[in-house]
């Protein structure tokens, strides 16, 4: 009734058709029961997720003049004069388990609470609460998920040929925390996550030839899948976890393959004289993307994995379209394309085969979607040396992982790590 | 050169030979393990568990060693004439395994210089890619630079010509719409006129066009109505949620966009301003 009455006194009507990709002002103010300088700021660490997204502009350090620890103590007008949108506060406590974080998320303009909410975590795992913590305010604010807790796999490469050493690294995916869990004097390359997240498929070449492991994450313990004559490369998940599309050069050529992990059953997909490489499964596991250069130069192809196996052609814009990799919902394929004479990372709406072109360097290789879709993870080279970068999914923000690990190639997104 | 291929192939090309060789090896050792051991293909097409922790360097263990078998205790005790014939055999297969795995130490030997001297040739080869597409990387920025600036000197000065020429005749539709406005006001009474509501309605679209940070999940389809509530200088005193079939995050975006362009723009006409705006949120993509 009241609603009726304002619409029809209401004398001026517009639309509103288009709005700004700005980042959103948020001021994360230090939480309470921490030391400045403690070794995990839950502060520092949730606004550095949100800047790294590009979706947020967190308020600097120096800025956050009053320091709230609750909804009640905020002061709005003080945050409005700052410019901010939104407030995140909360405190450390401890708890019967180790520590709590509470924390709540305040919209500065009207004052309404959005969020609260109390986490039991330990000293330990302060950091993995704040990405929590992260994850939340970002999936209120921006309608997706976060996947400030996810991880990211790459390989680093240290030393000079021949004394080389390989490593595969697992790191949050704001880049801290790495972790070896794989180690070599030979090649280690093409890591791929298992759907549930807990183990890792990649290629190695300890035994002078290349070879593909499983590895369980938590254990370490690693099985060899496929160790066949010639090539063994690029392995990918099927959806459900079951089987991994390979490439192999068994049968003369490069073909890819289907393996069922728990009959070791391996099934040829593509027989073209080409080379075929670099499978990516369909969301609903019964078709397969991957790169063939049949038609001169590499391309992108579709093949259904039931019937005739004939492979349609998918990507036509530009002369080389490679390493295909599908989004979260399935709906576009992120590929490295040869566009204006350099190698960039594109992302493919399937359905209207429009191509944006993300990012402007000339190397760049290895695309692989963040789990909620937001952002895409690449390879890129800078002073000779690979990098890791990032990109959103619309290609307005663009961030650089630093390393202090060397050359740093084939990122891998994790997919969200299983609740409960 | 990021392409997929090079990066496999490389490596591979390698080990393919190496492959053979090895396999070559492997055939040759086989004459004396063949019987007592799987095929080279089965061993390796095994599911092999690897206990090795992570943290180590993996262990180099993989490759199928042809050791020769001792005899099993469940062979029973030779004859004392075949035992000469026995101990023979085993003498041979001795002085064989020796011969073949010296053979092998060679061929590894080799093959581990010539994959050093490929791997040096490689990298040389990649150095100098890179260095020559740094090279070219270089010049195309400057290249691109000094366009870029000279685009950007033109272009300014074609905008403020261009803004120049707008003032102008901002200046002289102010005077004549001044006279004419004048000249109606002269009748009594006489209505704001629609070109004056239009361009209110616009630039307060605009503003707040200008301010609202479209969330991820704002998609075409969506549909929200405010009802805002205005001060005379345009300070928004209230914002109100109508019908919105969007999500949390589309209605704190919208609320704020509304609050963010506060104070909102006058009109050209003080008698056109309202008080109360309906403002509806359709993004067309």
């Amino acid at each position: 009734m009241l609603l009726m009455a304002a619409a029809s006194e209401a004398q001026l009507r517009l639309d509103i058709t288009q709005g700004v990709r700005d980042a959103v002002p948020i001021a994360i103010v230090p939480f309470g029961g921490q030391a400045e300088g403690a070794t995990t700021e839950v502060a520092s660490v949730v606004a550095n997720d949100l800047r790294i997204s590009g979706r947020f502009a967190p308020l600097e350090r120096r800025d956050i003049v009053a320091q709230p620890t609750s909804g009640a103590e905020i002061r709005f007008e003080d945050w409005r004069l700052l410019r901010a949108d939104f407030i995140v506060v909360g405190r450390v406590e401890p708890d019967a388990s180790g520590l709590a974080v509470s924390f709540e998320l305040h919209n500065v303009r009207t004052g309404a609470r959005l969020l609260s909410g109390r986490l039991p975590t330990t000293q330990g795992g302060l950091r993995s609460t704040s990405h929590r913590v992260a994850d939340l305010v970002f999936e209120k604010l921006t309608g997706l998920p976060g996947a400030f807790s996810t991880r990211i796999a790459y390989v680093a490469v240290d030393g000079r040929p021949p004394a080389q050493r390989y490593r595969l690294i697992v790191a949050d995916a704001d880049g801290y925390s790495p972790r070896t869990v794989a180690d070599s004097t030979e090649p280690l390359m093409s890591p791929a996550w298992s759907p549930d997240g807990r183990s890792l498929a990649y290629v190695s070449f300890e035994g002078k030839a290349s070879a593909i492991y499983v590895q369980r994450l938590a254990s370490g313990e690693r099985v060899r899948v496929s160790a066949r004559a010639g090539i063994n490369g690029a392995p990918a998940w099927s959806p459900d976890g079951g089987q991994l599309a390979l490439t192999l050069s068994r049968d003369g050529n490069l073909d890819i393959y289907t393996l069922d992990l728990a009959s070791q059953t391996l099934t040829r997909v593509t027989t073209d004289d080409a080379i075929d490489t670099e499978a990516e499964w369909a969301r609903d596991g019964a078709s397969l993307y991957f790169t063939s250069d049949r038609a001169g130069s590499a391309q992108i192809y579709r093949v259904a994995l039931d019937g005739a196996r004939r492979a349609e052609r998918v990507t036509f814009t530009n002369s080389y379209n490679a390493r295909p990799r599908l989004s979260p919902d399935g709906k576009e394929l992120a590929m490295v394309t040869l566009d204006r004479g350099g190698y960039r990372i594109a992302v493919m709406e399937l359905a209207s085969r429009n191509l944006r072109v993300l990012t402007t360097s000339t190397q760049d290789d290895s695309p692989s979607f963040a789990p909620n879709g937001a952002m895409l993870i690449y390879a890129s080279r800078e002073r000779g040396r690979g990098a890791l970068a990032a990109v959103s999914a619309d290609g307005a923000f663009h961030q650089r992982l630093s390393s202090d690990q060397g050359d740093v190639r084939d990122p891998a997104w994790s997919p969200f790590p299983p609740r409960g | 050169m990021p392409g997929f291929f090079k990066e496999h192939l490389r490596p591979l090309a390698g080990s393919a030979g190496l492959h053979l060789a090895l396999l070559a090896i492997l055939a040759g050792a086989a004459l004396h393990w063949t019987s007592s051991q799987p095929p080279v293909e089965l061993a390796i097409e095994g599911y092999v568990v690897d206990s090795a922790p992570p943290d180590r360097p993996a262990t180099k263990s993989q490759r199928v060693e042809p050791s020769p078998k001792p005899q099993g205790d469940s062979v029973p005790p030779p004859e004392p004439a075949a035992e000469e014939a026995t101990q023979r055999r085993a003498q041979e297969a001795a002085a064989a395994g020796r011969a073949a795995r010296e053979q092998r130490e060679a061929d590894q030997r080799a093959e581990r210089a010539a994959a050093e001297r490929r791997r040096a040739a490689e990298d040389a080869e990649a150095q100098r890619r890179a260095e020559e597409t740094e090279a070219r990387r270089q010049a195309a920025e400057n290249d691109a630079q000094r366009q870029a600036a000279e685009r950007e000197a033109k272009r300014k000065a074609e905008a403020e010509e261009v803004r120049r020429k707008a003032e102008a005749a901002a200046e002289a539709e102010r005077d004549a719409a001044l006279q004419r406005r004048l000249a109606a006001e002269e009748e009594a009474g006489a209505a704001v006129s629609a070109g004056v509501m239009d361009e209110y309605r616009r630039m307060l679209a605009q503003t707040i066009e200008r301010s609202w940070i479209r969330p991820l999940s704002a998609r075409a389809g969506l549909q929200c109505t405010l009802l805002v509530t205005q001060a005379p200088g345009g300070t928004v005193m209230d914002v109100t949620l109508g019908a919105c079939n969007g999500d949390a995050a589309v209605r704190e975006s919208i609320t704020n966009a509304v609050y963010r362009a506060s104070p909102l723009p006058a009109p050209r006409d003080p008698r056109a301003f309202e008080r109360r705006l309906e403002i509806v949120f359709k993004p067309t993509e």
